[in-house]
């Protein structure tokens, strides 16, 4: 099961080869996750992610790379790590050692998160509009007008049918209730887009209309945003940079275009190879 | 030598107050727990009373344990002071406790209400126990109490206010009733118990102390004296109390003080003022004057909390 | 007229006298007739008003005209009234004098099954001949009867209530299955101090609920509440599909310490039933996510209710809700706080019956929502189904501010709610 090379250490290009003015927006150090006493989800993981780029993570079903995104999205307190944000607020502080409710503030001002589950990233019985106007309300708005019209926005701007916006969710179509979980994750323009495996299932028209949406809203508002999933197409399609995955670890990161046409890695070869 | 029988207490009389002094000190206890969290429901371990449960126990039991011989208390069943509960209470409590009742809100000092809350402003020597019989304003958006506690704790109410939401959006309206959710102090979101919107604004700054008890659901809260309550409202969508514009008491002929609608047979409806001791004033207000001050002072109609035109006391709070 | 109930006391009056007048007299021998004729009704009347107390249970009964709501009600309203002087001594249950004990899970158990009394095995025919005997000789035949009872009543009300019941303790099955290593070994702690129990009859119920509090309240449910959903889990819908481990009926010894010398003394035997069911649960001592090694454990588990009074049924299905209550499985009774909350007689009985109280101030406030609803939508115009806010009943024009490049909610003005 374990190959050879995997626990000696092996060069790997640790920083991508990009001219870095301002610090990283996200640092993430020494990630530990485990399940159960002895299943090691996540093994000593290291992340940076600058403002504006897209990160993809890949890696095949239990790499742990849902676990990660889970992590940064302080769904799961991990069992070890530290985990930076560089805003003013937050500065200096480790995000995991936040009481409940400072991260509450965190998810709900910073974060943004598209699940590949439609179910977990919305309620499914409430309106559309009021999925995207539940995460204004946290936020303290409290004016009706002003959450119709950011709701109206934020759908508008992950191209949503506005003459369904009040429609629930259930009675959505799989690549809509990929589009109302966008506008929720954008409606209060977060520093950070974190997209789990947002457009497997969808049928492959589908999701080119999907992706096509991501990029262009990434492009516009230049969320720093960070993108798991299997499907090397997409992550070629989306991710600046991708961290390639396996058994916990990270084995391999790069630009994309380098890391994908050129890899080093046995397991990213034997990835990519499946892949053509 | 004396048997086990004999040293057993007899199965005869009752403590005063009825319940035994273990229980009304826990009672107590509670109280003043949740007079120092406003809003807050304290748990309770609820006692069973001589009558059924859900019909007026949690109050009755705050009732009994702040009920002294010298209290004068008055019981209300959605406003009336006759209806059969409040005359089986009011009757219950009496024999128990050996306290005066009236029908007079400015006379008593002690106030057991189920839904309604008195017409004349309430003063700071009176405390006004209402009858519970869902405490969790969180029941509608999270059935669960272990939960409902935890978004307590965190003031994470965004779920309460996303039902608005919806409410406006599919009604355009919010469509709650009675038990509209307030927000007390600016920290905990309560069910003012079922009162009707219009007694809502009643519990803001008042002078009184209000204690909210649901004895089948064992919590009790309180809104002290003085003590900001808000009800749930957008900034652009005002909370309104009922709309009985126009409607007149068939009694007293007044206007703006809560009705009852009373259907008549061959259509249509007459209507009557909810608060029967404030009627009951207001009719005896005349042959009084005419008695030329050999009336007891508490006769005279009090200050009420919406005037005669509809306006509430407090300018502004009403938008 | 019922709703204003002008004059409400002398309503009350009359009511109580309407009722007074169906229900008939009553005396106190008319109490001890029921206390001898129906001891399972008097049990299951002093387990859900959780107090052993059989006189005034059948005088509940007489009182109530045999409304068993309103009998548990009213006994467990007298035991508000009640101080709490001391604290008994736990019973052991294999100290228990026991009538009855059976055991599904094996064919014979250490000391045997014993049937004791019960209906179980028999035909039930209404002995319609009862009636039909002309009153004469029916007069004749109660009077004989009553000569015969005076020498042998034990043997006509509950079995063993003065017979010799000295030799009739029993091992638990439970202990077998401990010493043969089915079951874990309880934990040797020493007998906690008992008036360190939490109790629910004087502290709030709060969830996770103690163990304690958990089986106080099982033991003083509502027989056909606990019934109904121990019901729907035996039939499927739960998880657990337990055999009956052991139900045994007795009597149990109260001793309490003397308050001066400490010196244990008996204040009396009274009847008590204790229900046992077991089943085998995959241990749970992994997490979630998959076992490397695949091995899943498994172990025997077991439910337990007791009871003051004999209530098989109760107790029974109180033992497998016990079981169901720690299980993740969505249905409702597995869930604690469900269960609990919905089995108690006197709240669940009570709140059903407040809805006979008038209701006109809330219904008045509701029908004034449904009526302005309806004004919204013919203002709004049926077409258009939904509002942004422009058609708002009690909207405020004006206060809008319309600026899409606007941050929505300015930061640091954020309150939570």
């Amino acid at each position: 099961m374990v190959t050879s090379g995997r626990d000696a250490p092996r060069p790997v290009s640790a920083h991508a080869p990009v001219i870095v003015t301002s610090p990283p927006l996200l640092q993430v150090r020494g990630l530990v996750k485990r399940y159960g006493g002895h299943v090691v989800a996540v093994d000593r993981v290291d992340i940076e992610a600058y403002a504006g780029e897209v990160l993809g993570i890949v890696g095949e079903s239990g790499s742990g790379k849902s676990t990660v995104l889970r992590l940064l999205n302080l769904e799961e307190r991990p069992d070890a790590g530290e985990y930076f944000f560089d805003v003013p607020a937050l500065a200096g502080r480790n995000l995991f050692t936040l009481d409940r409710m400072a991260q509450r503030r965190v998810r709900t001002f910073d974060i943004g998160i598209v699940y590949q589950n439609p179910h977990l990233g919305l309620r499914m019985r409430n309106t559309s509009s009021g999925n995207i106007a539940e995460r204004l309300i946290v936020a303290g708005e409290r004016a009706y007008r002003t959450l119709r019209l950011a709701a109206r926005e934020a759908l508008a701007a992950s191209e949503f049918p506005l003459d369904r916006m009040d429609d629930p969710p259930v009675r959505l179509s799989g690549g809509m209730q990929q589009r109302v979980q966008l506008a929720k994750a954008i409606a209060l323009k977060p520093k950070l887009l974190l997209l789990d495996e947002p457009t497997t299932g969808l049928d492959v028209s589908v999701q080119a209309l999907v992706l096509d949406t991501l990029k262009r809203l990434q492009r516009e508002t230049g969320v720093t945003t960070i993108i798991v999933s299997h499907d090397l197409g997409v992550i070629r399609m989306l991710a600046d940079r991708v961290m390639v995955m396996r058994y916990g670890r990270v084995v391999e990161q790069g630009l994309t275009d380098q890391v994908l046409e050129d890899p080093q890695d046995a397991y990213t070869q034997q990835l990519v190879h499946a892949k053509l | 030598m004396s048997t086990v029988a004999e040293l057993a207490s007899s199965n005869r009389g009752y403590s005063y107050a009825f319940l035994d002094e273990f229980a009304k000190r826990e009672l107590r206890r509670r109280i003043l727990k949740a007079i120092a969290i406003p809003g807050y429901q304290v748990p309770y371990a609820s006692r069973e009373l001589p009558i059924a449960r859900g019909w007026g126990t949690g109050g009755l039991q705050v009732t009994l344990a702040l009920v002294g011989p010298d209290d004068v208390v008055k019981v209300i069943d959605q406003g009336a002071d006759d209806s059969v509960n409040a005359a089986n209470l009011r009757r219950f409590i009496a024999r128990m406790a050996g306290a005066d009742t009236t029908t007079d809100a400015s006379r008593a000092t002690l106030i057991q209400s189920r839904h309604r809350i008195p017409e004349e402003r309430l003063q700071e020597h009176q405390t006004l126990v209402l009858q519970v019989p869902d405490p969790e304003p969180l029941r509608s958006v999270e059935h669960d109490i272990s939960k409902a506690r935890l978004m307590h704790a965190e003031a994470d109410y965004g779920l309460l206010w996303l039902s608005l939401y919806e409410q406006l959006v599919r009604y355009r309206r919010v469509t709650l009733g009675a038990s509209y959710p307030c927000l007390v102090h600016h920290r905990y979101v309560m069910s003012p118990s079922p009162i009707p919107r219009w007694d809502v604004p009643k519990l803001h700054q008042s002078a009184h102390l209000t204690l909210l008890s649901a004895g089948r659901e064992k919590r009790l809260y309180a809104v002290p004296p003085y003590t900001d309550v808000r009800p749930l409202e957008f900034a652009d969508v005002p909370f309104r109390v009922e709309d009985q514009r126009g409607w007149m008491c068939y009694r007293t002929g007044l206007q703006n003080k809560f009705m009852n609608e009373l259907p008549q047979t061959g259509g249509g409806a007459i209507y009557e003022i909810s608060d029967t001791g404030f009627v009951e004033k207001v009719l005896r207000k005349v042959p009084d004057r005419e008695a030329a001050g050999s009336t007891p002072a508490q006769a005279a109609v009090g200050a009420t909390y919406y005037d005669d035109e509809g306006r509430f006391y407090i300018d502004g709070y009403l938008r | 007229m019922y709703v204003a109930a002008r004059g409400g006391e002398s309503a009350i009056r009359n009511a109580e006298r309407l009722y007074r007048d169906l229900v008939g007299a009553f005396d106190a021998e008319t109490v001890h007739t029921i206390e001898r004729a129906m001891p399972y009704l008097v049990d299951r009347v002093m387990g859900e008003g959780s107090l052993y107390a059989p006189e005034l249970a059948a005088l509940a009964l007489a009182q109530s005209g045999g409304d068993l709501y309103e009998a548990v009600l009213m006994l467990r309203a007298f035991r508000s009234t009640q101080p709490r002087l001391a604290y008994a001594r736990p019973v052991d249950a294999s100290s228990m004098l026991v009538v009855r004990r059976i055991s599904a899970a094996f064919k014979d158990i250490p000391g045997g099954q014993v049937l004791g009394p019960t209906l179980d095995y028999s035909h039930r025919l209404l002995q319609l001949e009862v009636l039909d005997r002309d009153a004469k000789a029916q007069d004749e035949e109660e009077r004989s009867q009553a000569g015969e009872q005076e020498e042998d009543g034990e043997e006509a009300g509950m079995a063993g209530e003065r017979s010799g019941v000295s030799n009739c303790n029993y091992p638990l099955v439970a202990d077998w299955q401990r010493d043969a290593g089915l079951l874990p070994l309880l934990a040797v702690h020493p007998c906690p101090d008992a008036s360190e129990i939490p109790d629910v009859t004087r502290e709030p119920l709060l969830f996770p609920a103690p163990r304690a509090m958990r089986l106080q309240s099982l033991s003083r449910a509502d027989t056909g509440g606990v019934l109904a959903l121990g019901y729907a889990n035996m039939r499927g819908y739960g998880a657990v599909h337990p055999t009956v481990n052991e139900v045994r009926l007795g009597y149990a010894e109260i001793e309490i310490a003397h308050p001066i010398t400490n010196e244990l003394f008996s204040i009396g035997r009274i009847r008590v039933t204790h229900a046992e069911v077991v089943t085998a649960l995959k241990s749970a001592s992994v997490g979630n996510g998959a076992q490397p090694d695949g091995d899943t454990k498994l172990h025997l588990e077991l439910g337990f209710c007791a009871t003051v009074g004999w209530n098989e049924v109760k107790t029974i299905a109180g033992a497998m809700l016990d079981l169901a209550m720690d299980l993740p499985d969505p249905h409702p009774s597995h869930t604690e706080e469900y269960v609990l909350y919905h089995t108690d007689p006197v709240e669940s009985s009570g709140f059903c019956i407040h809805y006979k109280l008038p209701h006109y101030v809330t219904f008045g406030s509701e029908l004034d929502v449904v009526r302005s609803v309806g004004e919204a939508k013919r203002v709004a115009g049926l077409g258009d189904y939904y509002g942004d806010g422009d058609h708002l009943v009690s909207g405020m024009p004006g206060t809008y501010s319309e600026r899409p490049g606007a941050p929505l909610v300015p930061e640091g003005t954020a309150e939570q709610v």
